[in-house]
């Protein structure tokens, strides 16, 4: 596991496609912060998802729990949010298996389910329940 | 006196299973035990459609020891007499909020810290005030968390004194970081529009890890608002109230109000001994159980109707009229229904404050009653008729299962006369004695695992009887991580697969399935205690109040064992906890291990088998 910024504080990675809904972002941003605890968003470049590996399993839901998944594992808190190109989110522990996201949620989601990516995520890392 | 052995089976039809012991008696009255079985009771016990599962068990026991039916000589059924039990419970005591005067409920997350008193302001309102006395900021619903700290910001920057502020959604960190003067904000007031405008309030939110100190503080009132002696002694159940919070706003307004009332719940009449005791059930449970050992042996017990407990006891009542008064072929005798004893117990139930602003709860007392009806007339008969027709059997009414359950469990090692057993059952909570010289007595009385199941379910207001029915019988334990839980006594257990996040940091039981979370927001310490207090409260009150009616002169110290038999003595605590409360009397106390190999289950069937070897001619 390697941590991009070993030198910052501790805080739950959030990893953003290029052209995540700004709106989404603050929430989630913001449900964790109503936690206490803090984030760090990075832009991660990403292919388009049909060209990603050409099958059918990298699009979509499947790219942003790998995302997630990806934002844990450089988190020094273990815990990593990503909210793809179109404002589907996921969050993740780096101790879980990849194809296992704590939560997720549709890009039909509403601002309630935002906060509550982030603050699903600020709970894992406080060991409080999730809901 | 017959030249060979005698295939006999003894069956025992409880509350909830019916059990068989299937043995044969040499010419010499030596039995040897050929095999048991148990099903589920048919029917309300002591009625005819027990018929069915007297037949399961009979054929069950006679197939593990390879018997056929044909070699019976004897069924042997207890004298099951139907039980009937009630539980009901009264709140007597309630917090009202009159006129909205207090907020005391605890948000997971309030922001800022400290005291603020003011008076008063909508949010919509503060850039149209003036600089002046300090204000308090009451936030509407809808509004976002920027822009409720610009508009403070703004109104601060002007010199208008927002001292707190108060909103609708869960958003008090948000706004509180964003405060170019920090301020205590409390938030989830979900009534936020019933917050009273240009009234003087007071809100306090205390540093991480602390509890408030002005607003639970009567005094601390007091000096907020500026209140004489007399106004002082009103606001004290405000104070009480919000003891214990990490946040509270209170709002003076000019007749508001917290009231702690007594709620009339009426008065259970007991009848007994030739007296008829009257008592408040408001008193709570000490004086109840006061009246009702002053009036044994109970005879008759009746709740004021329009009451809850009034309404479970009639309904008792009506129950086993029903249970026994519809079988033509019996009538003729007349039947006795009586309330035979009453168990209560003092609870608290966390009930939702009438007039409160953000679903303030408050724990409120209450009176939770177990109460038993049992009934001269017994429909045996016709059963035994039934099964004797179906397996071509003699079947013989044995004798009274508390008697036979004693005889069962002087089957276990290390047992001697005189024996006290303790059946510990789902309704009731049976003991019966048997002296050194063969004399024996029994008693039913009310409460039992029923009821810890419904103390644990209102004390932790799950709502839920399935959860509390868990919690009640198995180990608490807290996830501790997605891979990791720790059980109530501090062993870590780990797990390959991770937990699902739904459980992730709960409080959750073990069932053999999964964990299964707990839904409630105390700590695992508090719902073990509840659960704990909730077995101590019934079955340890309850050992000692039934062996003190089969012990000679009520004298705990003449009995030396005591042996605890059904369903609850399998129960992970309960026997141990009766154990360390006999222990002071000398008594050895322990599980019933009936015919070596049993447990505690089959002793009235095994006693039953016993007493017809004892009595063979």
């Amino acid at each position: 596991m390697t941590h991009s910024d070993p030198g910052s504080r501790p805080a739950v990675v959030v990893h953003v496609r290029p052209g995540a809904p700004e709106r989404v972002l603050r929430e989630i941003c913001a449900g964790a912060e109503e936690e206490g605890v803090p984030t760090r968003v990075v832009t991660v470049p990403g292919r388009s998802a049909g060209e990603q590996d050409g099958s059918m399993r990298s699009t979509g839901e499947h790219d942003v729990t790998a995302l997630a998944h990806a934002a844990a594992a450089s988190s020094r808190l273990d815990v990593g949010i990503a909210v793809d190109a179109v404002g589907a989110a996921a969050v993740h522990h780096g101790k879980l298996p990849a194809q296992r996201p704590v939560t997720t949620v549709e890009t039909d989601a509403t601002v309630a389910d935002w906060r509550r990516v982030g603050r699903t995520a600020a709970r894992i890392v406080k060991g409080l329940p999730l809901s | 006196m017959p030249d060979r052995a005698r295939l006999v089976v003894g069956v025992d039809i409880g509350n909830s299973t019916t059990e068989a012991c299937l043995a044969a008696v040499a010419p010499d009255r030596t039995v040897s035990y050929l095999g048991t079985d148990l099903t589920r009771t048919t029917g309300v016990k002591g009625t005819p459609d027990n018929t069915d599962g007297v037949l399961t068990a009979v054929r069950g026991a006679l197939r593990r020891a390879g018997r056929a039916a044909a070699e019976l000589d004897a069924v042997l059924l207890n004298e099951a007499t139907p039980v009937i039990s009630g539980l009901a419970m009264e709140t007597i005591t309630e917090t009202i909020i009159t006129e909205s005067t207090m907020i005391g409920h605890n948000p997971a997350t309030p922001g800022g810290q400290g005291l603020g008193v003011g008076t008063t302001v909508s949010l919509t309102e503060l850039d149209e005030i003036d600089p002046g006395p300090p204000v308090v900021c009451v936030v509407p619903h809808g509004w976002d968390f920027e822009d409720i700290a610009s508009t403070v910001n703004a109104a601060v920057g002007r010199g208008v004194d927002v001292v707190a502020a108060v909103l609708a959604g869960d958003d008090a960190v948000l706004v509180a970081n964003r405060l170019t003067r920090p301020v205590p904000v409390v938030d989830e007031v979900a009534a936020v529009e019933k917050v009273p405008l240009g009234m003087l309030a007071a809100v306090e939110v205390a540093a991480a890890g602390y509890t408030i100190r002005t607003l639970s503080n009567t005094y601390g009132l007091a000096t907020v608002f500026g209140l004489d002696p007399d106004q002082t002694r009103h606001v004290s159940p405000v104070a009480r109230a919000l003891t214990g919070n990490r946040s509270a706003v209170v709002v003076r307004t000019p007749s508001g109000d917290v009231t702690d009332r007594r709620i009339p719940v009426g008065t259970l009449e007991l009848r007994g001994s030739g007296k008829t005791l009257r008592v408040d059930l408001a008193t709570g449970a000490e004086e109840i159980m006061d009246a009702v050992a002053r009036a044994q042996p109970l005879e008759d017990a009746h709740g004021e109707p329009g009451t809850h407990v009034g309404g479970m006891l009639a309904q008792v009542r009506d129950t086993m009229a029903d249970v026994v008064g519809q079988d033509g072929e019996e009538a003729g005798s007349p039947v006795e229904i009586a309330i035979n004893d009453v168990l209560a117990v003092d609870t608290f139930v966390p009930a939702e404050v009438r007039g409160g602003l953000a679903g303030e709860m408050h724990l409120e007392n209450a009176v939770a009653l177990a109460a038993m009806v049992s009934t001269s007339r017994s429909r045996m008969r016709s059963v035994a008729e039934r099964v004797a027709e179906e397996l071509g059997v003699a079947t013989l009414i044995g004798g009274v299962e508390g008697k036979m359950a004693v005889r069962g469990a002087l089957t276990t090692p290390g047992v001697d006369r005189p024996v006290a057993v303790l059946d510990l059952g789902g309704g009731s909570t049976d003991a019966a004695e048997l002296d050194r010289e063969g004399r024996d007595t029994a008693v039913h009385v009310a409460g039992a695992g029923e009821l810890v199941t419904k103390l644990i379910d209102s004390e932790l207001a799950l709502d839920d009887r399935e959860v509390a029915e868990n919690i009640k019988r198995s180990p608490l334990a807290k996830v501790e991580s997605f891979f990791h839980v720790r059980h109530e006594d501090g062993t870590v257990q780990f797990f390959d697969e991770p937990l699902p996040s739904h459980v992730f940091a709960r409080v959750v039981t073990l069932a053999p399935e999964g964990p299964t979370p707990i839904p409630t927001r105390h700590g695992l310490d508090h719902v073990r205690q509840i659960r704990r207090e909730a077995k101590r409260r019934v079955f340890v009150v309850n050992a000692v109040r039934a062996l003190r009616q089969v012990a000679a002169g009520g004298n705990l110290r003449t009995l030396d064992f005591v042996v605890l038999l059904g369903g609850s003595a399998l129960d992970f605590e309960i026997p141990e906890m009766i154990a360390d409360a006999l222990a002071g009397y000398g008594i050895v106390c322990g599980t019933g291990n009936v015919l070596g190999t049993e447990g505690p289950r089959n002793a009235v069937a095994s006693g039953l088998v016993a007493a017809h070897a004892a009595a063979a001619p």
